[in-house]
Formats: C-alpha cells, structure tokens, sequence
C-alpha cells in the first residue's frame, strides 16, 4: 500500500504546528491511496474482460467469414450448401445468436439466416458497413438487441463476380457477462470504501503509539523529575532516534540542573566560611574588655575575611555576567609578547620567592585580537596556579605563538600534577583537586573557571594534559583575528 | 573640602562619614533623593560621593538633575551595579568616576582626592620622604646618603609609594599602577615585591617608612 514514510510525517507535523491530529491525518491518506488503488485495479480488470469479450466475438465473426466464404468459393451455385451453413450455425448455438445473409453481385439476398431479416435489414446493414469500410461494427435492433457486425466482399470463383456477405452474433450474453461483473465492481468499492478507513485507523494508530508514549514522557518531565527517561528500545527506527534525541536533551538538562545546584550549595559553603570567621572573629572579641592591640587585631582579621570575600563576588559576579548573552569583549589588536612578559614581569618576584624559574618563550612580532585586561587575567591565574602547584627547583614555561589564523599560548610547570580522575573537572567552579590545601593557600577554586570563560569568550579552545609528579600543560588556542561573527554566549 | 555622602544603606554612610572626616574632610550624609536635593540646594559641595539605588529617587536621576541645573560639585558614583551599560551611562551623564561595591575605603579615599587634586604644579625632580631620596630623572634613590640598589620595577613601586606618601595604597592599586595588571590575583604577588623592596630600602635602616596596613595594603610616610 501507497504509505507516507513517518519522517515525512513528521516533517509534515512540525510545518504546522497545530491542526487535526497525525493518526487522522494519516488515515486520511491511508484511506484515499488504498481506496483509489482498488477503484484503479477493479477498473483495470473490467476494462480487460470488456476487451476480451470484444476479441472473442470478433474473432466468431471472422471465422464465420472465412467459412462462408469458402463455401461461396469452392461452391458457388450451390445456394442449399450456404443456406444450411448459415442455418445449422445459428442452430446449435443456444445463447448467442448468429446470422449469416449472402448478397449477390445484384444485390438480391441469396442466403440468409431465419430471422436476420426482422432483426437487421440487409439494407441498413449495407448502410452501416459503407460507413465502417470493413472494420466490424456494432449495430441495434430495431427491438434494441446490440450486434456485432462484419460485412465483406468474397470472390465467387466464377469470373470475377463478388458476393456480398454479412455476418453479425448478437451481444446480450457478453453484456450480461460485463453487467454482472459491474456489480461485483461496486460492491468491491463499497466494501474498500468502508474497511480503507477503519485498517487505516487502526493502522495509524499503531503507528503513532510511540510518539504518545514520547509526548507522555515529555509531559512528566520537570525538574524535579528530570531523571525520567524514554525507553528507546522497540521503537521504529524514526521514533528511535527522536526518543534518542529526546533523552540526550533530558540528560544534558539534568547536568545542568545538577551543575547549578551544586554550584549554588557550593557559593553558600564558600560563604559560610569568611562569613563566620568574620562572626566568630567580632563575637569573640566583643565577649569581654580587651586592649586597643586585640581589637587591632580582630578588626584585621574581619577586614582580611571581607576582602576575601570581595574577591569572591567578584569572581562569582565575573563569571555569572560572561555567561550572559551579549558580546562582553573589549577586543583590541595587542602585542601578545609584550603582554606575557608583562605577566612574567608582574609574578617574577612571587616565582623566585618560591624558587620556580619562570621562563617566557615568545617568537617576535607574536600579535592578536582580543581582550586585553581578560587575557591578562586568564595568564595571571594560570601562572598564579602553577606556582602554588609547583615545588621549589620546579620551573613554569609560558609560551607564545602564531600559527597562521590561530594564537597559541601554552603554560607548563614541573609541578605536582593533577590525577587523571581529577583532570575533567578541573575548569569547573570551586574544583579543587586538593582541597585543604588550596584553602589555605587563600584560592577562591575560581580562577581555572575564570580562565575558561575568558578563552570561550574569544571563542577559544583550552586543553590540559597532565601527569602526577611530572606537571602540567594547559594550552589555549584563540583566533589571531577580528571575528567576523558576534560571538555567542559561551557554553556554561 | 567638603563633601556631601548620598547612600541609603546607615552603615554605609556612617562609615564613610567617619572615614573621610578623619581623612580632613567636612562631611555631610543624605540617605534618599530628595535629601539630597534639599542638601545640594542649600550648601556648595567639592565631591558628591553618591549611590545609584535609592529609596525616592535613582542616583541617576540626581546626576541629571546635577547636571541641568548647572552645579559644578564632582561625582564619584558608588554602587553594587557593576554591568558596563551603567557604567558607561554613569560617565555620560557626568559622573567624575565610578567604583563598585564591595570596594576598599583606602581605594574610594584615593580617587576622592584624584578627583579633587587641584591641577599639579610641577612635580619636583627629586621627592624625599624623611631620609630617602628619590630622583625620578635620574632614576636612582638613596637613603641616608647611601644608594640604593633597585630593579626598575622596585624603582617605579618606590616612586608610586613616594608620590601617594601618607596615603594607603591596595595590592590593586600598586598592581595596576607598577605592572598594568588590572587583576589583583588571589596570591600575594604584590606582597612579595613590597616585601623585596623593603629589604633593600628599610629592613637596613632603623627608622622603617613603609608600613603594612593588614587587609588593605601599604602606605609609606615618614613616622615623625
């Protein structure tokens, strides 16, 4: 059956959105292909029997013919012969009636068959056939009876004198053949006309079972639930790959679900912390009398947990505003040399304090198009971060190239490494490989996040590689020029 | 000078009341928009420190009315937005400078008096802070006769100290001021070098100039 694929179906559907419901539509189309396919087929075999019926008494009336016009032949004087001939033929046929008249070469009828001459007149038969010109045609009764009609012109044999003959059969048995079968016709149809809708329906239904199981799914999902998954497993292949599609939305929903609540747990317990050193601090001092240096002292350390958490905000505020939509770039065209040896510059104090060689590895005339101030603090974290990862005699190499449309910049240590469990998360907020550590080294668990959203800012590419107790590379990859292209929000 | 503090939030004005009278300004305090008319009205003001979100009236909308009616106070704009769009509407609207809450008071202090510095008359070519010598031309300084041995970062951080002396000056600030960094990062980088530098200009001497203001930053003024 004639049957529309679903992914044409579903083409259909989502051109337009609202509307009657797919398995109608479907049903419809079920119904109108099939049913035209078994009008076309009941039409083809009508159409078929009608000609063969027609090829049959053709083919009588042909043979009769070439009897008769054997015996006028061979036999011309002998009209007895011709008379039985046209006679006994019409004889020993029953249903179909057969007539013969032979006509001679005055126009006088020499033969006929009994009662040709009350059904077809010779003359109207001449009429006819002189409009025909030798094909066999089809002529009625004055009683309304159809015949089939050949009219001929046989040499006699003696002389050249021509006879005339006329055969004709009649054709009420060929059209009740034909009007019997018309009526199987009709009832074929009206019976095509009742079930092509309902196996179409039934049909159609099956076929977009899935698809209400989907929307079923989807209709539960929320985001407390967002867990909930479509089995995808028994489905044809088109509903497959959307349940597929579907659940692989459903599975990047809940990351993310699970990511921002995490992320908020994580900003309350960051702030917990100073906030209730700050508390702790203020309380303890409060609780009795004490000396101007004490309260020095405990003013300080207040102010110390406050500047820590401004840096947190910050941070917190710098990432949550690059992650909303719009372009946050002051791009500029920099000398990208320059500004890694002003972050040499800036940590070289801090790195020979710790006993780290910071080398910079920079080709000349190394330029690109970015931010400069985000670029700048992109390096700095990821200089900062090596240091306070790397042992005394370790060293940090900073290195900076063109590559045709791409600016490479690559930072490496010697340091502690990161584990190999540990390395996807590490650009993620608040990762901290080791956690106690980093606290104390006074880290927000920020800056690999920040140094990300930077890189994705530019439209960039950062990858780290490390290995435990050999150190760490992290390269970045940005393009060299002005985009062409706003720049989208970065993926969270 | 005198200075009129427009924040709704009491803490907030209270301290900076207090801050900036002890820095020697008069100080008055205005808590929404309409005091804030009635001050500006009433009396002539050098600065207007002044927060964006405020019950009646909108930091901005005082700015414009500033503007219009031709009052020549600065403003230095002081709020927890922090998006560039007002930012940038903040400066077209007149607004000498702006600065971001949660801020350092040492920071708002030292643009306050940026701001208010009358047009410098010629630096002189040699400061001194007590017994140290700073010759900026020369690039060399010395204490108590005896030179000093500095690097050319030590030299500049030296010269920021010297020119801003009795001032407190944050890590930020040294930091974008000595290496352009416009991060202060989350280590003591700016400790280090402070650090460095003092072993070589006040770690030998017994009268020490540069002081450690915990949780702020440094500040280098001679202790008599």
């Amino acid at each position: 059956m004639s049957w529309k694929t679903p992914t044409d179906v579903f083409r259909y559907v989502c051109a337009r959105p609202r509307g009657f419901s797919l398995a109608f539509r479907l049903t419809a189309w079920y119904t109108t292909s099939s049913f035209l396919l078994v009008a076309a087929a009941t039409a083809l075999l009508y159409f078929g029997l009608a000609a063969n019926l027609k090829r049959l008494s053709e083919r009588l009336l042909a043979d009769e013919l070439d009897v008769c016009r054997a015996l006028v032949h061979e036999r011309a004087g002998d009209s007895h012969a011709l008379r039985e001939e046209a006679e006994i033929d019409s004889a020993i046929r029953k249903y179909e009636k057969f007539y013969v008249r032979v006509i001679g070469e005055r126009g006088a009828a020499l033969a006929t068959t009994e009662g040709m001459d009350e059904e077809l007149s010779a003359a109207r038969v001449a009429r006819a056939a002189a409009e025909n010109q030798g094909r066999v045609f089809w002529l009625e009764s004055p009683g309304g009876t159809p015949y089939r009609v050949l009219v001929a012109a046989v040499p006699t044999g003696i002389g050249n004198r021509a006879w005339t003959l006329q055969v004709a059969v009649e054709l009420a048995q060929e059209n009740e053949v034909l009007g019997r079968y018309r009526m199987w016709v009709w009832a074929v149809l009206c019976a095509a006309a009742f079930f092509c809708p309902a196996v179409g329906y039934v049909i159609a239904r099956r076929g977009t079972a899935p698809l209400r199981q989907v929307a079923d799914t989807a209709r539960h999902v929320s985001s407390s639930s967002l867990s909930q998954r479509i089995q995808s497993g028994g489905y044809p292949s088109e509903i497959a790959a959307l349940a597929d599609t579907f659940n692989a939305m459903l599975a990047r929903l809940e990351e993310s679900f699970a990511r921002l609540s995490r992320f908020s747990a994580d900003i309350a317990h960051e702030l917990r912390t100073p906030v209730n050193n700050i508390r702790g601090e203020s309380e303890v001092a409060l609780a009795k009398a004490r000396t101007a240096a004490e309260y020095h002292d405990a003013l300080e350390s207040c102010l110390e947990e406050a500047v820590r958490l401004s840096g947190l905000i910050e941070s917190l505020l710098f990432l949550a505003r690059s992650e909303s939509p719009g372009d946050h770039l002051k791009r500029e065209s920099l000398d990208v040399g320059a500004l890694v040896s002003d972050v040499r510059d800036y940590y070289e104090a801090a790195a020979s304090e710790a006993g780290v060689a910071l080398e910079v590895q920079c080709g000349p005339n190394v330029s690109g198009h970015a931010d400069r101030a985000l670029l700048q603090r992109a390096l700095g974290n990821l200089v900062q971060n090596a240091l306070s990862h790397t042992p005394p005699g370790g060293a940090i190499r900073l290195a900076a190239r063109r590559s045709g449309e791409r600016l490479e910049i690559e930072i490496a240590d010697t340091g502690t490494g990161i584990s190999p469990g540990a390395l996807p998360h590490v650009f993620d907020r608040f990762f901290r490989a080791d956690p106690a550590r980093a606290r104390i080294a006074g880290g927000t668990g920020l800056g690999l996040a920040i140094v990300r959203q930077i890189v994705f800012l530019h439209r960039g590419d950062i990858q780290i590689a490390s290995e435990l107790g050999q150190g760490t590379t992290i390269s970045i990859t940005l393009p060299a020029a002005e985009p062409q292209i706003k720049p989208q929000p970065a993926p969270c | 000078m005198k200075l009129l503090v427009v924040e709704d939030d009491l803490k907030t004005a209270s301290f900076l009341k207090r801050g900036f009278a002890e820095a020697g300004f008069v100080v008055d305090t205005a808590a929404d928009g309409p005091a804030a008319l009635r001050a500006l009205q009433s009396a002539a003001f050098d600065l207007i420190v002044l927060d964006l979100m405020l019950p009646g009236m909108d930091g901005l909308h005082i700015l414009t009315w500033l503007r219009e009616s031709g009052v020549a106070s600065s403003v230095l704009i002081l709020t927890a937005r922090d998006s560039v769009e007002d930012r940038v509407t903040g400066l077209e609207l007149g607004a000498d400078d702006y600065l971001v809450k949660p801020f350092a008071f040492a920071e708002l202090l030292a643009r306050a008096r940026s701001i208010l510095r009358r047009p410098q008359t010629r630096e002189p070519a040699i400061l001194r802070v007590g017994d140290l010598e700073l010759d900026l031309a020369a690039h060399r300084a010395a204490r108590a006769g005896r030179r000093l041995e500095l690097t050319a970062r030590e030299f500049l951080l030296l010269a920021l100290l010297v020119r801003k002396q009795g001032e407190v000056l944050t890590r930020t600030m040294i930091a974008q001021s000595v290496w352009d960094m416009n991060f202060s990062g989350d280590t003591n980088v700016v400790d280090v070098s402070v650090r460095r530098l003092r072993g070589k200009m006040d770690d030998p001497f017994p009268r020490k100039l540069l002081r450690t203001i915990r949780g702020v930053g440094y500040v280098l003024e001679n202790p008599d």
